[in-house]
């Protein structure tokens, strides 16, 4: 089914990342789109804005964030949230997204996207928050799944649950990340099918497949390496519940040449079938 | 007194939603005391407050956390007990603020050493908690941060953070074109006494104690060093387009562009530069003059001419 926000399918795109600046500003390689780091370019005036308006004016461009905090006890942060909805105007980025967690509490950034306790107290939190960030920003905000490592002992649902459960309370859209759902089904020993299977694909807008590194006790999000088949099954499975949706791939650590990092991102066209 | 470009990266810290995998001497999480539990099902904030307070207590301090407590607040897997789960954020955490200070400081870590640098890099964590969105001001404390902590040569590694940072600080510094000679020559010539210079907003002038500058482009050059004696340099550090530069000042530039950055007018500015070279030959004072500002034109240093 089509995403019920309207927000187009670009097709297959690729996480901007510095080391292949060059390459894209030199041979304007023909990729779908990028999506950025939101926070790689706030609180700076110079050289990542040169590069990335020049980048913005020549593809399509989302905007991805790791600070928004959504499920932080603290007041969300309105000069961050000024910043954001500026760098988005002046990008002209399609969407804006950012991750179902916490990064820091009393002030501090951890810069790391915590694990939320999945109940009733905290899902009222963070409907509340997505609202008002939506009302800020003025258009839908896609939520991610993140990887976990960790589960609270006083859960009273499953991340599924409240994930699916605060999309429609708070009408927020989501980002799929198939690998973030094949991690934690891992370290937490749950069936990723029953994870997918309870989701509200119609306002699934985005789908993010990444590498991992297996350390036999526990699966680290690493964003390392190329995709692993069970990933990949993961993105069939899920695409085939949309009517086309746009597929991302992560690399972050260890990234090869621009050429191989989005050769990987196009094996995904093996596992989306036409709708690509 | 070339400019030398800094080769630097692109000037962004590669915030992503990944986990790092830094490579670290194995720190295995020990139990430590647990502070009061109030009994009952903990709010949201207080979970939020204990699972911080764990992920950022120093890897080589026990975790603020008994293992009683730790069960009650996350649960084991079939392969990892409650703690250990929670010690991969707290991993995660000072990894990815580590590497933020790689990035920004990888010729002091060449200086220093990989493994005094960390432990540098882990004290300056528990000090400078980040407190801001963005990581691009992380290490904005680094200079200060060395001259109070034990390490072999305190004085040049600050100077030498120092010489770092102000490149950090280039690389977000608001893009200019410099003006150069076909700017100048449109001036009146009537006119050149009263102008005023817009220095290049991302120029900073270092008072340096050691030859913080040397030691580096040794380095850039994959010439190994060592610790240098002290040396009092003056070094600017600047952006043009995507260029990063470093250039070391003589003191007659230092005077005329710090004076003209202080609004001075180009009188006022070349008249101080001629006051430092009293003890000099007139012939020699005028070519020194001549040469500083040419020199600190085609360097770039400068953005706009007012009249």
């Amino acid at each position: 089914m089509a995403n019920r926000f309207q927000l187009p399918n670009l097709g297959i795109g690729l996480g901007l990342r510095t080391k292949h600046y060059s390459t894209i500003l030199e041979q304007k390689p023909a990729v779908d789109w990028f999506e950025i780091l939101s926070e790689n370019y706030l609180r700076t005036e110079g050289r990542p804005l040169d590069f990335l308006a020049q980048i913005a004016d020549s593809y399509p461009v989302v905007m991805h964030g790791v600070s928004l905090s959504i499920g932080s006890t603290d007041p969300l942060d309105r000069q961050y949230l000024l910043e954001l909805r500026a760098l988005r105007d002046r990008v002209k980025a399609r969407w804006v997204s950012d991750h179902l967690c916490w990064t820091g509490v009393a002030g501090k950034n951890t810069h790391d996207l915590l694990p939320m306790p999945y109940t009733e107290e905290a899902l009222a939190h963070v409907v509340g928050r997505v609202r008002a960030v939506q009302d800020f920003l003025g258009t839908p905000l896609a939520l991610e799944n993140p990887s976990s490592y960790a589960e609270f002992a006083g859960d009273s649902m499953r991340e599924w649950e409240f994930l699916g459960r605060l999309a429609e309370e708070a009408d927020c859209a989501l980002l799929l990340d198939v690998n973030n759902v094949y991690v934690s089904s891992k370290n937490h020993g749950f069936d990723p099918h029953t994870y997918l299977n309870a989701l509200p694909f119609d306002r699934v807008v985005q789908v993010h497949v990444a590498g991992h590194t297996d350390h036999g006790t526990h699966i680290i999000d690493s964003h390392i390496g190329p995709v692993i088949d069970s990933v990949w099954q993961l993105l069939a499975a899920a695409h085939e519940r949309t009517a086309g949706v746009p597929v991302l791939l992560e690399w972050d650590a260890e990234i090869p040449s621009f050429e191989a990092t989005h050769a990987e991102a196009l094996r995904a066209r093996e596992f989306i079938g036409a709708a690509a | 007194m070339n400019r030398e470009a800094t080769a630097d990266a692109l000037g962004l810290h590669e915030r992503a939603s990944a986990t790092p995998e830094r490579a670290e001497s194995p720190r295995k999480a020990t139990l430590g005391t647990a502070p009061a539990w109030t009994e009952g099902k903990l709010g949201l904030r207080a979970q939020q407050e204990w699972f911080a307070a764990i992920v950022s207590t120093p890897q080589d301090e026990p975790a603020p956390v008994d293992a009683r407590t730790a069960s009650r607040l996350i649960t084991a897997s079939k392969t990892l007990s409650s703690l250990e789960r929670i010690d991969i954020y707290r991993r995660g955490y000072h990894a990815r603020l580590i590497e933020c200070l790689v990035d920004d400081y990888p010729v002091l870590e060449h200086a220093l050493g990989e493994e005094v640098f960390e432990a540098l890099s882990r004290r300056y964590i528990a000090r400078h908690p980040s407190t801001a969105p963005s990581l691009n001001y992380f290490g904005r404390f680094m200079a200060d941060f060395c001259r109070t902590e034990a390490l072999p040569e305190p004085g040049f590694a600050a100077d030498l953070a120092a010489l770092e940072w102000a490149i950090v600080l280039s690389i977000h510094a608001p893009t200019v074109t410099a003006i150069g000679f076909e700017d100048l020559s449109q001036v009146p010539i009537e006119r050149w006494p009263g102008a005023r210079f817009s220095v290049n907003p991302s120029l900073k002038i270092l008072h340096l104690g050691y030859p913080a500058n040397a030691y580096l482009q040794a380095y850039r050059q994959g010439k190994p060093a060592a610790f240098p004696a002290a040396r009092p340099t003056s070094v600017a550090v600047y952006r043009t387009g995507r260029s990063v530069w470093r250039l070391e000042l003589e003191p007659t530039m230092v005077t005329l562009v710090e004076s003209l950055a202080n609004g001075a007018t180009l009188e006022v500015g070349l008249a101080e530069v001629q006051a430092s070279l009293a003890h000099e030959a007139e012939q020699e004072i005028a070519k020194k003059i001549s040469h500083c500002f040419q020199h600190s034109v085609s360097s770039g240093l400068f953005s706009a001419i007012s009249l």
